[in-house]
């Protein structure tokens, strides 16, 4: 299972703060893509982080079972 | 883990209780302290009444955790807390606090700046400014 953890503008689009994805293993680009056509993420200005880091969505990596993922749109601390 | 976050504003009686919990250290000769408080931004016909912040909360932690460290390796300091809302914070209502505390005056500014600048700009929070009208807007830090 890959968690997918949804912030502020995002969360709003996906009606949930997060999902999980019955996968064993994808890459972050399949992922992107998927989640892409569920919500059309493409609009929003946003981050990712893979097990809490932050890493370039352009990225090759693959996203294996009980990693966590979470799409950041802008901080808005203080 | 220091605990960062707190459920709504942050209370003038909480900050001067933290300003008393300083009186027994005697190696601190400064204080600074930043406060930020919620403004009533005019969005086109409407302004903002509250904001409502979320965070990533496991991220957050693990990127103030750095922050802090990076900061007692930087400046000086005796001692350095971090608070920030969540949940809803009204207008005039206070939503982060930094208390940074050294022996001496100069440090503690330039560490009060830094530190701010970076839970800007690094930390995972989100506000979603609630207008007059019941709409809403995402906050977004320039």
């Amino acid at each position: 299972m890959i968690t997918v953890n949804y912030f502020g503008n995002i969360a709003e689009a996906t009606q949930s703060d997060s999902e999980t994805l019955d996968q064993k293993s994808m890459s972050l680009e399949e992922l992107l893509n998927l989640l892409d056509s569920k919500y059309d993420i493409r609009k929003f200005q946003f981050q990712v982080a893979v097990n809490r880091k932050i890493i370039p969505k352009q990225q090759v990596l693959t996203i294996s079972d009980s990693d966590e993922v979470a799409l950041l749109p802008p901080f808005a601390g203080g | 883990m220091k605990k960062v976050f707190l459920e709504g504003a942050i209370s003038p009686e909480f900050i001067a209780d933290s300003i008393a919990k300083h009186q027994g250290k005697h190696s601190i000769g400064a204080h600074n302290i930043f406060l930020g408080q919620v403004r009533a931004d005019e969005v086109g016909d409407n302004k903002v009444v509250a904001i409502e912040y979320t965070t990533y909360e496991e991220m957050a932690n693990e990127k103030l955790h750095e922050i802090r460290e990076a900061a007692f390796e930087k400046f000086n300091l005796t001692c350095l807390h971090i608070y920030h809302s969540l949940g809803k914070v009204g207008v005039g209502e206070i939503c982060i606090f930094v208390f940074v505390s050294s022996p001496r005056r100069k440090q503690v500014y330039e560490a009060t700046e830094w530190l701010v600048n970076q839970v800007k700009e690094h930390v995972p929070i989100f506000g979603k400014e609630i207008l007059d009208n019941a709409d809403h807007q995402w906050k977004v830090n320039s």
